[in-house]
């Protein structure tokens, strides 16, 4: 280190390079113990990663790749009085293209999810932030949020069916705005209506919205955000330019989660929404219900489509493997 | 090259120019006073220090000078203007935090432009600034980098390069080497003091560790349960620290307590228990019979083996422990109870080792008696 203190004419101050390039052999000895660490394993041969990867791959199939298969395969059967017989058939197909109100339902329903998905994050978002930024103390954090889970403590049926006192024509809301006067004649459009099956639909999915943001907020570094303040931004800025990116996956995570939930969705729809609305999931479910489970088949394959593509939308506004 | 600017350094500012604390006081709670009365200028181009341990109020301090906390009471005056009131981002200071707190969504770069950027500098202006504060501290190969690919020296430097890339008027530190291993921290020190000479920029450090303090600062304040307990020279508070608590915390002094036994012009004798300490006090009002502490630096005590100790400032003293720390010997002894600590060459150490238990003397020269303030 001697050599440090540096020839006469050196410009006063820093003696940056030397300690950069000390760093960097630092740097580039670990990577070169990692590259070592690679050869090793790949000598051990394929048994041990195979034996790693076996429990997760094992999962994925039975819980995903399996019940996905049989759906598209059934969907190329052919029908029977009980069910159905393996002969290939596109009958099923030709049933669903030829079908006008199934493709103006995938649609209404994807956009539906859209739409639940968007006021998820804007009612959401605020909880999650409340939870994280705005209360410092880790007790009141942690209580809070399980207070904010207690709905999820009951059935999801109940909390569903639950809807339907609160919502009716002689339910609490258009009683409550009956007496204050508000309206003089209650409202039909509070249950089994669109409108509702949107309330309750929120209600019931909305805290997969704020717990992924609530738990990427909670990670940020808060002096990142005083440093923000001291470099010049002003409360708008550091929100926008620290906080949002910050979150950002949490966003994507809760999306998706709400998106597929809705996308799907038969039991609100039917419960909230009376006769009156429909859904892909219930046409799915009438199908079920009326022993034609190649239709259904088919339905499904471009329900699961409509999902894929809906996910991969939402995944271009995160690079979540990089951020998480 | 380094004269000139230290010297540049110097001069008295004019009147108003410069950091002016005006019984800067931050209560928590009722009765909790984390900084407490305190008053201090600094200058322009000057590197001060604010030492203390921990909970002395120095960070408090700079937190407020920064705009991250608001006083209970005083003011904060930059060349005449109070800081009072502006949120960070309307300040003229920028911090560098204790854990750096670079964005770790955003590059190198990225990070280094963010202030400028909120400025609303166009992007190749403030990119251009960016890369130039990013060659300032030896870092532009890594811009494109995301501050988890770097070091911990590296990620110090980028915390620096963006707040110099604000042209603060005031450059905060809030324990800026805490972070790094001992190596790195002693390298770095050196590059801080360098930096500041070259930009001629007011900095203020905060940090609990004595030696850093001594190595960066043009002068050190140090502080005490929210209180200045003396502003100088690290010279000065090295070698004649004003009180109790500055000898203390600044470590290797030998305290003594006692009753002033005679004054003679200003000589003064302090006896503490069988020892006979005498010294040197100009201009400080006392009399025989007061209380007194005297500090005598444990570099400034002569050790002798096999002597008797037969006058003033001459004691016996049993060896415990010899530490031997390369350059020096510290040679940690205990006479009547009291703890006291020597330090000789290190080329003495064959002389000293497996001496615990022997009895030495310990002698010292009237001008290294330091009358402390009670």
């Amino acid at each position: 280190m001697s050599g440090s203190s540096g020839p006469e004419g050196r410009p006063a101050g820093l003696h940056v390079d030397e300690i950069v390039q000390a760093e960097q052999v630092v740097g580039e000895e670990a990577a070169l113990g990692e590259k070592g660490g690679a050869e090793a394993r790949g000598r051990r041969g394929g048994l041990t990663t195979a034996a790693w990867v076996t429990p997760g791959a094992l999962w994925l199939l039975f819980f995903v790749f399996a019940p996905v298969a049989m759906i598209v395969l059934v969907s190329f059967w052919t029908r029977t009085v009980s069910g159905f017989d393996p002969i290939w058939t596109l009958e099923n197909y030709d049933f669903l293209f030829s079908s006008n109100v199934y493709w103006d339902q995938l649609w209404n329903s994807f956009w539906h999810s859209l739409v639940i998905v968007g006021l998820a994050l804007v009612l959401g978002f605020p909880v999650a932030y409340f939870l994280a930024i705005c209360v410092t103390s880790l007790r009141y954090q942690i209580a809070l949020f399980i207070i904010a889970l207690a709905p999820f403590w009951t059935s999801y049926l109940i909390r569903a069916v639950a809807w339907i006192p609160m919502m009716g024509r002689q339910g609490a809301l258009n009683t409550a705005l009956l007496e204050l006067g508000l309206i003089s004649e209650p409202l039909d459009v509070l249950l089994f209506s669109d409108f509702a099956v949107t309330v309750a639909m929120l209600q019931l999915y909305i805290l997969f919205m704020v717990a992924p943001i609530f738990f990427m907020l909670a990670q940020i570094d808060r002096s990142s955000l005083e440093a923000a303040r001291d470099l010049g931004a002003n409360a708008f800025q550091s929100f926008r330019e620290v906080i949002l990116p910050q979150s950002a996956p949490g966003i994507v995570i809760g999306s998706i989660f709400v998106f597929i939930l809705t996308m799907g969705e038969f039991a609100t729809v039917r419960i909230i929404g009376g006769g009156t609305v429909s859904s892909v999931g219930t046409i799915v479910q009438t199908q079920v219900a009326s022993v034609q489970f190649p239709q259904a088949a088919a339905s499904a394959v471009f329900l699961v489509l409509a999902m894929i593509i809906g996910v991969f939308v939402l995944l271009r506004f995160s690079n979540l493997r990089e951020e998480l | 090259m380094e004269e000139k600017s230290a010297a540049g350094a110097s001069p008295p500012p004019p009147t108003g120019a410069g950091l002016e604390l005006k019984g800067l006081t931050k209560q928590f709670g009722e009765d909790l006073a984390a900084v407490d009365d305190v008053n201090l200028h600094i200058a322009h181009g000057e590197y001060v220090v604010l030492l203390g341990p921990s909970g002395c109020g120095k960070t408090t301090t700079l937190r407020m000078i920064g705009g991250h906390e608001e006083p209970t009471k005083g003011d904060i005056l930059l060349d005449g203007e109070s800081l009072l009131g502006l949120p960070p981002d309307k300040r003229p200071t920028t911090t560098v935090f204790q854990h750096f707190a670079l964005f770790p969504h955003r590059t190198v770069l990225e990070n280094v432009e963010f202030g400028p950027k909120m400025r609303g500098i166009p992007k190749e202006e403030r990119r251009e600034k960016a890369r130039g504060a990013l060659d300032m501290v030896g870092l532009r190969p890594m811009a494109d980098r995301k501050p988890s690919a770097l070091s911990g020296g590296q990620q110090q430097r980028v915390a620096l390069a963006r707040v110099l890339v604000m042209e603060p008027k005031a450059l905060l530190l809030d324990e800026p080497l805490g972070d790094l291993d001992r190596l790195l921290r002693l390298r770095m020190r050196v590059e801080l003091r360098a930096l500041q000479r070259q930009l001629g920029l007011m900095f203020i450090h905060v940090t609990h560790d004595q030696e850093e303090a001594l190595s960066v600062g043009d002068r050190i304040v140090v502080m005490h349960e929210g209180r200045i307990e003396q502003v100088a020279d690290p010279y000065t508070i090295s070698n004649l620290p004003d009180n109790v608590e500055v000898a203390t915390f600044m470590g290797d002094n030998n305290i003594f307590e006692g009753t002033i036994s005679r004054r003679d012009g200003d000589a003064i004798s302090v006896e503490s228990g069988e020892a006979e300490i005498r010294g040197l006090a100009p201009g400080v009002d006392t009399s025989v019979g007061k209380p007194a502490v005297v500090s005598i630096r444990a570099s400034a005590v002569q050790v002798e083996q096999d002597a008797a100790a037969s006058g003033p400032n001459e004691i016996l003293a049993e060896i415990d422990v010899v530490e031997y720390l390369g350059d020096l010997v510290k040679l940690h002894v205990s006479s009547e109870g009291r703890r006291l600590v020597a330090k000789v060459a290190g080329d003495r150490y064959p002389e000293f080792r497996n001496t615990e238990g022997s009895s030495v003397r310990l002698s010292w020269k009237e001008e290294d008696v330091r009358l402390l303030r009670a």
